[in-house]
């Protein structure tokens, strides 16, 4: 399997990044006119199912589908680097704030060299758009972004910006590193962030300006301002103002740009108990409906289960919805870390954030400050994705492919799926975030290849995985109710026991011959805590529990989730 | 017949709202019996309104000119005073609690009972709640089933009836579903 060893950070990455060119099917900016008829009838099918202009196309997932396909040869399936398309797993975090932010504290430096300790291949500095950092932070951390990419080159350090997003929550956007990369967050933050601008224009002029934010960040790519950027929605059930149809107006408004969401959130050490923690919430999830809340999330939406946000960890339920329009959205899980449980260093005394635009360096304390809620970046959650090389425009592809999976406390080690098609002289096969396109009536199945821990985890133990779960959904195209946040055809349809912690297993589920498109996602669990799913036990019979405010120790209650792979049959 | 009369300050939080419920409580002297809730008004500057309802034969002369000495919207049997946006939220907000179908109650019979732990039968017997229910489809806790209180008891009006949600807590406790102090959106934790 190609994925990344922690432990090993002397990496060896001399892949050039690769323009990947779209098909002219899939590629938007080829209009009709211009394609043969072959073409033309394909690219309607895709229209049809509403995979057109989704992204689907983007990177590695076609790309990754023709290698298989063409070395499938005489073996019957493709050696093991084919299968994986030679990517590298780099682990990473898209959310962390540093001294920089109005409620942070460490230097940027103290953020990077944690995340390379902790195992992480890329972070983003996302501190928190104001009116103070659009006009001195998001400027001054760029020299100590330059030195910690400097000093610790085995871990990528992008520069982007906490975004209080125009009548919603909040949003890492970042962008990859060049002469303009500070330019174009400043103008960002300075036109299209809550904070940084407070509008107070109403709910449809906020929506509108978060939608006329996301599409300038799509122009600063096409002009070349910037190589890329990207931008996805952080803590997103947690006060029920990313309202259903904000989201899709984000995702469809620039698929390219507009990727995903947190599936977990960061503070997962918020929920520990009292003294020795906060005695508060998972994700410090303890908020209730507002005004500006979507009048349609029920209560259950503003708490965590097994510590993932209710969007991703309800079957069925508003990621589900997302998928089963055939659209991609992308789950990830990341620190949020702002002050570290146990940690004892303070804040730099006398201070003046509104003047400098930062607070000042972190001091010794002198006691362990318990009364916090954040681990550092890669201590317990981490994103995982699947890139062609060790390179920022690689993560980014990565991320927009959907090549991605999450887990906490250091679950597993490795995850390879492959959606594959059964027929031994037909084989074609694609890994997650990609599509699998068959004839109707090819039998088609998914084998899930696992590296368990291995090692122990950051709290010194070895996690053992009890169980995984495949969930498997209709394709049933564009949401006629942009507010719908269920689907009915998706559910837990098979689970696999483990028991190990130690070495690979390997399992294959068979979804049979499809006549119409699917999309499968797999999780797992340490199955410490489970629970009925909110949709009922017949669409997930063990899923994650309800957390207990008060106590819920996350390190007792550990989940791996990957993105979804689809089938289309034609 | 009850009196049912609507307020609305355009209260920017549920905090700002249950300030103005406890201070035209007691400056009004509403009797014991009073039932005051929050509602939400989703208009394009969402808000809260709030609602009072008074036990029978309560008339509504007797409060009705300091209530417009407020300048703030107030629906009261179809007399709207104030700015109309507000006056439309307080008629929503009247409407709801009328017909018991929404609002979150701040005052209720039984609320100054309801501090430190109780049981859900005591919840159930010494207040105007109605009903007990467990988050995440759970069910309903047992009568001998401890609900740490917080002293900040918000039940809701559901199907007519006035329903506490409630979430586990540690050592099979349970507490309501809204905390008194929850995590600000961007909170200076240091």
């Amino acid at each position: 399997m190609g994925h990344h060893h922690h432990g090993d950070h002397h990496h060896h990455h001399h892949h050039d990044d690769q323009a990947v060119e779209l098909p002219p099917t899939l590629d938007t900016a080829v209009h009709d006119e211009e394609l043969s008829p072959a073409e033309l009838s394909r690219r309607s099918m895709f229209r049809r199912t509403g995979l057109l202009g989704a992204g689907l196309g983007a990177a590695g997932v076609l790309s990754g589908t023709a290698t298989a396909a063409a070395t499938g040869g005489s073996q019957g399936k493709p050696p093991a680097e084919q299968r994986t398309g030679k990517l590298q797993w780099l682990a990473g975090d898209h959310h962390i704030h540093t001294q920089y932010s109005d409620d942070g504290k460490y230097r940027v430096i103290d953020q990077a060299r944690h995340a390379n300790a902790y195992g992480l291949d890329w972070m983003v500095v996302t501190d928190h758009g104001t009116i103070t950092h659009a006009k001195i932070g998001v400027e001054k951390v760029n020299p100590d972004i330059v030195a910690a990419r400097r000093e610790i080159p085995s871990t990528l350090v992008f520069q982007g910006l906490e975004w209080n997003i125009p009548g919603a929550e909040h949003g890492t956007v970042f962008v990859h590193p060049g002469g303009n990369e500070v330019s174009t967050l400043k103008e960002f933050e300075n036109a299209f962030d809550e904070r940084g601008k407070n509008p107070n224009d109403g709910v449809p002029a906020n929506e509108a300006l978060a939608i006329a934010g996301i599409n300038f960040l799509a122009d600063a790519v096409r002009r070349n301002k910037v190589r890329d950027a990207l931008f996805l929605a952080n803590h997103p059930a947690r006060r029920g103002i990313d309202s259903p149809h904000e989201i899709r107006g984000w995702r469809d408004a620039q698929p390219r740009i507009a990727v995903g969401m947190e599936g977990a959130p960061g503070h997962q050490a918020g929920g520990l108990k009292a003294p020795f923690g906060m005695g508060k919430a998972r994700g410090l999830y303890d908020n209730n409906p507002s005004a500006a809340s979507f009048p349609g999330y029920p209560l259950e939406s503003y708490r965590t289960y097994g510590g993932f946000d209710w969007m991703t960890s309800t079957v069925g339920g508003l990621w589900d919805s997302l998928l089963a329009e055939g659209k991609p959205w992308w789950i990830t899980a990341n620190s949020d870390s702002h002050n570290i449980i146990g940690d004892a260093a303070t804040r730099g005394p006398d201070s003046n954030f509104e003047a400098n635009g930062r607070y000042n360096d972190p001091v010794y304390g002198g006691s362990p400050d318990f009364g916090v809620g954040d681990f550092w970046p890669g201590y317990y959650s981490r994103t995982h994705v699947g890139a062609t090389g060790f390179a920022y425009s690689a993560v980014m592809d990565g991320i927009r492919a959907g090549r991605v999976w999450v887990d906490h406390g250091g679950l597993i080690s490795g995850l390879d799926l492959q959606l594959r098609t059964a027929d031994r002289w037909h084989q074609s096969s694609t890994t997650i975030g990609g599509v699998l396109h068959t004839r109707r009536g090819t039998p088609v199945e998914l084998v899930i290849t696992i590296d368990l821990a291995n090692n122990p985890n950051w709290a010194q133990y070895l996690p053992m995985l009890a169980r995984l779960d495949v969930s498997q959904g209709s394709v049933t195209g564009a949401a006629a109710d942009r507010d719908t946040f269920t689907t009915p055809q998706t559910k837990v349809v098979k689970s696999f026991e483990v028991g190990k912690s130690t070495g690979t297993v390997k399992f294959t589920y068979s979804l049979g011959a499809l006549d119409k498109p699917v999309y499968v996602r797999v999780r797992g669990t340490d199955g410490n805590r489970t629970a009925p799913g909110l949709l009922g036990a017949a669409v997930d019979p063990s899923g994650p529990a309800l957390d207990v405010i008060g106590d819920a120790d996350p390190w007792k209650d550990l989940w791996f989730y990957s993105n979804p792979i689809w089938a289309l049959p034609v | 017949m009850t009196t049912v009369f609507g307020l609305d300050a355009g209260s920017g939080s549920l905090r700002d709202a249950d300030h103005l419920i406890q201070e035209q409580r007691d400056r009004l002297g509403l009797p014991p019996e009073t039932i005051a809730c929050t509602h939400f008004v989703r208009a394009d500057r969402p808000h809260v309104a709030v609602s009072f309802q008074l036990p029978h034969g309560s008339s509504p002369d007797a409060w009705w000119e300091p209530l417009s000495a407020l300048g703030i919207g107030v629906s009261w049997e179809g007399r709207r005073i104030g700015p109309v946006e507000l006056s439309t939220g307080a008629a929503d907000a009247a409407d709801e609690l009328a017909s018991k179908q929404g609002g979150r109650a701040v005052v209720y019979p039984g609320v100054d009972r309801l501090v430190g732990e109780v049981t859900v039968g005591q919840l159930l017997d010494e207040s105007a709640i109605d009903r007990v229910v467990v988050l995440a489809g759970q069910g309903e806790p047992a009568p001998e089933a401890v609900v740490h209180t917080r002293d900040h008891v918000r039940p809701e009006w559901r199907d007519g009836q006035l329903t506490l949600m409630t979430a586990p807590a540690p050592n099979g406790a349970f507490v309501p579903f809204e905390v008194p102090d929850p995590t600000p959106c961007c909170a200076d934790h240091a």
